[in-house]
């Protein structure tokens, strides 16, 4: 007997201390972790703000856009946040104000008019505003593996009737018990035996925020005391606001695609397009009801059910006191009240790419989705609504069978932002990103590379320079040999330097490159931005080699900049959860190739769009709307290039086959369409002609390149760094008056000074 | 005829000589009797003269704030944030020299010359006047 109830006491004492022990592990468990499940949140990524100011470029059709993905509401009169009204070319907006990296941007009623496709003037409270930006655009989030999903809440940000609701319905003791409620689990078990279903269940919002944190949703009797004793822990260390405070902003309420919503603030968003702040008491009790069952009350799926529960809930809700009998009546009479709105959220799968692939030189992937950080791009949701529209207009008409695939990059190049990106002709489809991953070569896109190491040798080159468009054969070693042929397979005779690059003739390219060395054009590449994939072969001067078109656009990024080499950057700023800047990707400059020189290629890419390959782009821009470019094509038109840029923005196009097959087509009459489409609708400025230190225009004749006059036959005016003048003149004098220098399309050069007729 | 003749000869004759950074916007063909110094830079009338321009008069007053609260930021030896400021002000306008002069100084005030010059440089594409662009170019050296 006392050997028994001495094992007993053994027994006893074992289970009590391992019981302890538990304990104490399940209360470190807690407490070292709780306020970081309370923080972990995943990036945040944002377009870039729009700027307002008097003078803006910016049409009210582009503002309409930009306030519909920032889901302003339509109203008549905006008298809250978040609200716009509009009459024609006048806006009255209530922002909702931000706090960007720099400084906070206040919310404020502002009075924008236009004049045509121009802010004309802002104004608050009747007084004039310089300068303010719109909240920017929040683009996705980069999430982990679990896909989950957070827009953070505070207490004080959520209505007190969908606090006060939520307790009604799903713990009607939480403010008075200790984590577990013995009369809710009464009540609980009670109704359900009265139902003779589960109708209700016991779980206090601690025991259910708990098992959420923690524990699986096994129904076993293990997890359920585990939970109990851990909801009393909890209860222990921290207040009743931070309990519901966390609950508030972990309770799952559905899925939307691959993100499952957690919190009242996301799901708030996610089926009504409001901020929690805003929502009605439909809305909020429809969001309470959810919680019992997220897939089974779906409303966008299940309707009828959905609104079922939701007058259940507000029928609970008055029956507590939370609402009056009036107020519920009212909100049961509206409807569901769902937005209908397409998501914008994780819409821009490809631009999100780069940001993603840019972020992980600098942050692990842990930090990213768990540390609430905010991304700050250089995104133009308009842009690249402009840059889908034309990508699917252009490749529709030009492959209805849907066999050609394009990407398209897209820069400012005066900050080297790229601000569009297209990978496919399913832009919202996160595939194969080709505008960063397709590896093929760049036909002609590379000739520039050639013609600036000539340039940057003005005494022995000039873009009046007499070059040989005859066949070559190089020999490779061995019994192998390179023979370039010409587009039209014939040779030109001897053809300017700029002809040579402007009608992109192979033969003259290759002889000009062999002339100059290999090793000198693949430093320039390498000085313009292009260091990977360069193949050390004769075949590199007509594009041999594996580029993707963000290789392109940082080539061409050089060259628009005017010999400055910029990293391509797609984040401005990153910052931490409590707004404190971590990081900045500044502007920096290098000049990597002689400004001069530089400004001659210009003038031969110009003339390329004038004069040359490139001609077709303007069937789609303006004949006065001044850009340069380059096409390209790779043998058996497998790769259609076009890069090249206006005043402002800065393409590269490319269109081809995913299985490299090819495509009859050639970059003028594939990549060259898609540029065009966009620039014609996006750019905002022609590219201005603005002439360096040493340089001289001087007139020379179009067929020899020897010096001559104004009016003289064939005249025509070519850039020149000092210097660098022919040695051979005419034996034209200049005429007061005969006839034009060169009509037509050679006008677009001398029209710049004042001549052209 | 030979008013416009002389007009040309001088305006070219002006940008050889002075050949410094100068504008123009293209205009296509357009008729000569439109007078063709429009085309012509004066200086300090650049912005208002040139069509399409994102940089029209106002610009100015929406980023002269901003450089003005990135000189503050220098004097206090916050060269971030006046950088910050500066970027922003470029973005508002790429064209003013003003702005690229402000980060040239910045640039120098970090103690990176590289970058000071390489940003004055670009400005001498923008600048125009003896005085914008001189005082450019004494970051170029």
């Amino acid at each position: 007997m006392l050997r028994t109830s001495h094992l007993l006491l053994k027994l006893a004492l074992v289970s009590f201390v391992v019981g302890g022990l538990f304990v104490i592990y399940l209360d470190a468990r807690i407490t070292a972790t709780f306020n970081d499940k309370m923080w972990d949140l995943p990036a945040k990524v944002y377009a870039r703000p729009l700027e307002l100011f008097a003078g803006a470029p910016l049409s009210p059709d582009d503002l309409s856009y930009e306030l519909k993905v920032l889901r302003y509401r339509s109203v008549t009169s905006a008298r809250n946040p978040g609200e716009v009204s509009r009459f024609r070319n006048r806006f009255e907006i209530y922002t909702r104000g931000f706090d960007f990296p720099d400084e906070r941007e206040p919310g404020r009623r502002v009075l924008i008019e236009f004049s045509g496709d121009r802010v004309n003037s802002l104004s608050a409270s009747g007084r004039a505003v310089d300068l303010m930006r719109l909240e920017p655009v929040r683009i996705g989030g980069i999430y982990p593996q679990h896909g989950e999903d957070r827009v953070l809440a505070r207490l004080d940000d959520i209505p007190v009737t969908l606090r006060e609701g939520l307790m009604a319905v799903e713990d009607r003791d939480f403010n008075q018990h200790w984590g577990f409620s013995p009369v809710g689990i009464s009540r609980a078990a009670l109704s359900n035996l009265r139902s003779g279903q589960v109708v209700a269940g016991g779980s206090t919002i601690t025991q259910q925020l708990v098992k959420n944190y923690y524990l699986t949703s096994d129904r076993t009797i293990i997890r359920k005391l585990t939970e109990l004793v851990m909801a009393v822990l909890l209860e222990l260390h921290y207040e009743k606001d931070q309990i519901l405070e966390s609950y508030l902003n972990e309770v799952y309420l559905g899925q939307e695609g691959r993100h499952s919503v957690h919190g009242f603030a996301l799901a708030s968003q996610h089926y009504f397009d409001t901020p929690l702040e805003q929502l009605g008491l439909h809305e909020q009790a429809l969001m309470i009801g959810m919680i019992k069952g997220p897939s089974f009350y779906n409303p966008q799926r299940n309707p009828k059910r959905a609104l079922e529960r939701r007058n259940l809930v507000l029928e609970l809700m008055a029956a507590q006191d939370v609402i009056s009998p009036e107020q519920a009546t009212v909100a049961r009479a509206m409807p569901l009240g769902l937005s209908k709105q397409r998501r914008i959220r994780d819409s821009f799968p490809v631009f999100l790419d780069l940001v993603r692939r840019q972020l992980r030189r600098d942050y692990r992937d842990e930090d990213l989705t768990t540390q609430g950080l905010s991304i700050f791009t250089s995104f133009d949701p308009q842009l690249q609504r402009k840059l889908e529209s034309s990508t699917t207009t252009v490749m529709d008409q030009l492959d209805p069978r849907d066999e050609l695939q394009s990407a398209t990059v897209v820069t400012r190049f005066d900050t080297g932002e790229v601000v569009a990106l297209s990978g496919g002709r399913q832009p919202r489809f996160a595939g194969f990103n080709r505008a960063l991953d397709v590896r093929r070569p760049a036909g002609s896109l590379l000739k520039p590379a050639t013609y600036l190491v000539a340039l940057e040798h003005p005494t022995k080159y000039s873009l009046a320079t007499r070059l040989s468009d005859a066949p070559l054969t190089v020999k490779l070693g061995g019994k192998k040999s390179w023979t370039p042929k010409n587009f039209d397979l014939q040779p030109h005779g001897d053809v300017l330097l700029y002809q040579a690059l402007a009608k992109s003739y192979n033969l003259a390219s290759a002889r000009l490159g062999m002339e100059l060395g290999l090793d000198a054009v693949i430093d320039m590449l390498a000085r313009l931005g292009v260091e990977r994939g360069v193949p050390r072969v004769p075949a590199l001067l007509l594009g041999a080699g594996e580029y993707s078109p963000m290789d392109m656009a940082a080539m061409y990024q050089s060259i628009a900049a005017g010999g400055f080499r910029m990293p391509l950057r797609s984040i401005r700023d990153v910052v931490d959860a409590s707004g404190k800047p971590l990081k900045r990707y500044p502007l920096e400059y290098d000049r990597t190739a002689s400004i001069q020189s530089v400004h001659l290629l210009h003038y031969a890419l110009r003339a390329a769009v004038r004069e040359g390959t490139g001609r077709g782009v303007y069937r789609y821009l303006p004949e006065n709307f001044a850009v340069a470019g380059k096409t390209g094509t790779t043998n058996d038109g497998r790769d259609s290039w076009f890069a090249g840029f206006s005043g402002d923005l800065l393409a590269v196009s490319w269109v081809g086959r995913d299985d490299n097959g090819g495509t009859k087509l050639t970059g003028g009459s594939g990549a060259l369409k898609v540029w065009a489409h966009f620039m014609a609708s996006a750019s905002k400025q022609p590219l201005a002609y603005r002439m360096p230190d040493g340089i001289q225009p001087l007139w020379v004749d179009d067929r020899n390149g020897y010096l001559t006059g104004n009016g003289c036959p064939n005249a025509r005016m070519l850039p020149f760094i000092i210097g660098s003048e022919p040695d051979q003149r005419t034996n034209c004098s200049p005429r007061q008056s005969g006839p034009k220098s060169g009509s037509g399309i050679k006008s677009w050069f001398d029209s710049l000074f004042g001549g052209g007729g | 005829m030979f008013f416009q003749l002389v007009f040309r000869a001088a305006a070219l004759s002006f940008f050889v000589v002075v050949s410094a950074c100068s504008t123009f916007t293209e205009t296509g063909s357009e008729p000569l009797e439109k007078a063709p110094q429009h085309k012509v830079e004066t200086p300090g009338a650049r912005q208002a003269e040139v069509p399409f321009r994102s940089a029209t008069p106002s610009a100015s007053s929406a980023w002269k704030p901003l450089l003005a609260k990135a000189n503050q930021a220098n004097k206090r030896g916050d060269y971030e944030q006046a950088m910050a400021l500066l970027e922003r002000a470029h973005r508002i306008d790429p064209d003013s020299p003003e702005v690229y002069l402000g980060m040239a100084k910045t640039h120098l005030a970090k103690g990176d010359k590289g970058l000071a010059r390489a940003t004055a440089e670009r400005g001498l594409l923008y600048c125009s006047g003896k005085t914008q662009c001189d005082a450019l170019r004494k970051y170029t050296r």
